[in-house]
């Protein structure tokens, strides 16, 4: 088993057409700072690295960091503590409602992917849908349908109907992915976040067998 | 290449024998009820059921199609081998002592043994098959099913007797069972697609603990044909307790149940809850093919309509509105003054009622399935219903799901309907079930 890095991680994803946005990784602070500035205040600073697979647990992972000092402040921590590192993730802080989705091998079935809303509805309710791989739109649509809280991602209580087309695509992508790549062992977003316009994957972690 | 499993010409059982309540007697009972060719082997004692017996397989001059072997577990290799040589075509290994308790080594072989003599392995460790149609009982079921369309695929032998004892002389009945043990050669999926082009074989009724083996197999077969004949499952071992339970009793893995229901969606596969809703269930699609969404409820009581729309609507069964056109019909029912889908029409309601709302509703497009329910009053009349109910059934060629509602009062008009293929569920809930199963999304 072995961890991917995030450079490894976005380069996987990519041949899937799934783009990693807003988050880039830097060693520096001087030239993080600057990518901090020009996706705007507030961010998040994430250690990344083979020994990090819990980034909350872990304590690596400070989120809403509001102005320069602030920023300047948890990066020099962080680069501090944390001294086996890839480097030091800088992310805008995504909005949206928030998702779980996941790839695994099932002893019987094969690869399979797995749905779900995030926060208390995977943690409280187990809110997921399964699906055995390959599976199609319709295959994509009915998986999303069968959480209990399907109807929280549409035009519900003034928030904005979530882009299903795109997750459609991202779900579509994801099985492609697990179909082909064969030492794939799975694969967790966790959480994403989808608004109407466009899906951001906050933390995202790949494991090859 | 089952055929000479479920259609030989031939059958020899090794280890018959004459001691009664021994797997090798109620075989050989069995087996002699069939207009088959039989042999019997056992070179312990010269006669079974006053029938000569042979000392092994080889002695037997004439061919052998089919070889059940219910003999010790560790002898069980020696004789496949055997039935290789007298070029057997196929054997069901009734006896256990293989992969389920540990012993994947000996089963091996054995799957080899026959895999190698180019001869079909059912089991180990099953029942056996039935086949109603020749009236072949190759198993040691204590009863043998009524005939009928209906193909039962079971992991649980002591489920397979049950639904056997509790269908005798009901309006349903079999073509095939079989009880397929560990599919250490013939497995589930070979079932499926085998049952998809069988004649005889309308529904496909399965009870299962856990895939053994190809899983991903199987889901691409049973979404074939599901597609050919409906696929009704129940499946057990959904808590980590009975998962346990399983574990011990056919040495299967019962995964994630999630995934396991997920994986019956995939392959438009039924799936139920209880042994009860997998009777009704197959019971009503040997009667009827399945119907696209929506719902039409007649009812002699208001409080059975409420219930039957509580649950069709959890279970997303539409209950479409009713249309001008049937609502024109109506006005006939000149006491029922209000007129919705679920129609009331009241408790005084004669039979007559229910033949007038019952020709409006089914001439409605989207009405796909008709519920008749019935509660006694003093001017209900039972079996004139029944007759309506049948007589349209005809007519008209929509599924009529029936919930006459009691006891000796219906007795007579539900045999009636239960005798013309009109399926009866004695409870309101149950009976949505059934109508939830038999609809699917075009």
């Amino acid at each position: 088993m072995k961890v991917l890095s995030f450079i490894e991680t976005r380069n996987l994803l990519k041949k899937y057409n799934i783009t990693v946005r807003g988050t880039e990784l830097f060693t520096e602070e001087k030239e993080a700072l600057i990518y901090a500035k020009k996706i705007g205040f507030p961010v998040v600073l994430k250690v990344s690295g083979e020994k990090i697979i819990h980034s909350t647990e872990q304590n690596a992972v400070i989120v809403n960091i509001k102005d320069e000092k602030e920023f300047k402040e948890v990066f020099n921590a962080l680069d501090k503590k944390f001294k086996d590192k890839e480097g030091i993730l800088v992310q805008k802080q995504f909005k949206g409602k928030e998702l779980v989705i996941g790839l695994n091998y099932d002893q019987t079935f094969g690869p399979v992917i797995m749905v779900g809303l995030g926060g208390i509805f995977v943690e409280v309710l187990n809110d997921v849908s399964f699906r055995v791989c390959p599976i199609d739109k319709k295959d994509a649509l009915a998986m999303l349908e069968e959480l209990k809280g399907f109807k929280t991602l549409l035009d519900f209580r003034g928030s904005k109907e979530v882009d299903l087309e795109k997750l459609i695509e991202l779900l579509l992508n994801l099985s492609n992915l697990i179909i082909k790549e064969e030492d794939v062992h799975s694969l967790d977003f966790n959480p994403v976040f989808v608004s109407d316009t466009e899906i951001n994957i906050a933390d995202l972690l790949i494991i090859k067998k | 290449m089952l055929k000479y499993i479920f259609n030989p010409k031939s059958v020899a059982l090794i280890g018959a024998s004459n001691e009664p309540k021994t797997v090798g007697s109620g075989i050989a009972s069995n087996l002699l009820k069939s207009k088959k060719k039989i042999f019997f082997v056992n070179p312990n004692s010269k006669k079974v059921f006053g029938k000569k017996t042979y000392s092994s397989v080889l002695e037997i001059k004439e061919g052998v199609d089919l070889a059940i072997i219910a003999v010790p577990g560790k002898i069980v290799n020696f004789v496949a081998s055997q039935c290789v040589e007298k070029k057997v075509k196929g054997i069901i290994v009734i006896s256990a002592g293989f992969s389920e308790v540990g012993n994947t080594e000996e089963e091996v072989n054995l799957r080899k043994i026959a895999q190698e003599g180019n001869m079909e392995l059912i089991g180990p460790n099953c029942l056996g098959i039935i086949n109603t149609k020749d009236n072949l009982n190759a198993s040691f079921a204590p009863l043998t099913p009524s005939k009928g369309n209906i193909a039962l695929l079971s992991q649980s032998g002591a489920i397979l007797d049950a639904i056997i004892d509790i269908s005798k002389n009901k309006s349903y009945g079999f073509s095939k069972i079989v009880s397929y043990g560990n599919e250490a050669g013939v497995d589930l999926s070979d079932y499926l697609e085998y049952l998809a082009t069988d004649k005889e074989t309308k529904v496909i009724m399965m009870y299962l603990e856990g895939i053994n083996k190809n899983g991903r197999k199987f889901l691409e077969v049973a979404s074939r044909v599901s597609k050919i004949k409906p696929i009704v499952v129940l499946k057990s071992g959904k808590t980590e307790s009975g998962k346990s339970a399983a574990l011990t009793h056919t040495g299967s893995l019962a995964g994630n149940s999630k995934i396991y229901s997920s994986v019956f969606k995939q392959a438009g596969i039924i799936e139920v809850d209880s042994l009860e809703e997998l009777l009704n269930t197959s019971k009503a699609l040997s009667f009827y093919n399945r119907s696209q969404n929506g719902v039409g409820i007649i009812t002699n009581g208001g409080g059975f309509g409420v219930l039957a729309v509580d649950y069709l609507d959890l279970d997303g069964v539409k209950i479409p509105k009713l249309k001008k056109e049937t609502l024109s019909k109506l006005e006939a029912l000149e006491k029922v003054k209000t007129k919705n889908n679920p129609l009331d029409v009241l408790g005084d309601a004669l039979a007559d009622r229910y033949e007038i709302a019952m020709e409006a509703l089914l001439q409605q497009k989207n009405i796909h399935t008709l519920f008749i329910i019935q509660g006694m009053q003093m001017m209900t009349e039972p079996e004139k219903t029944a007759k309506i109910i049948i007589k349209l059934r005809k007519k008209y060629n929509k599924p009529i799901i029936c919930s006459f509602v009691g006891g000796d009062f219906f007795k007579k008009a539900i045999d009636m309907l239960e005798k013309n293929k009109i399926p009866n569920v004695e409870e309101i809930k149950r009976a949505t079930k059934v109508i939830k199963n038999l609809t699917y999304e075009k």
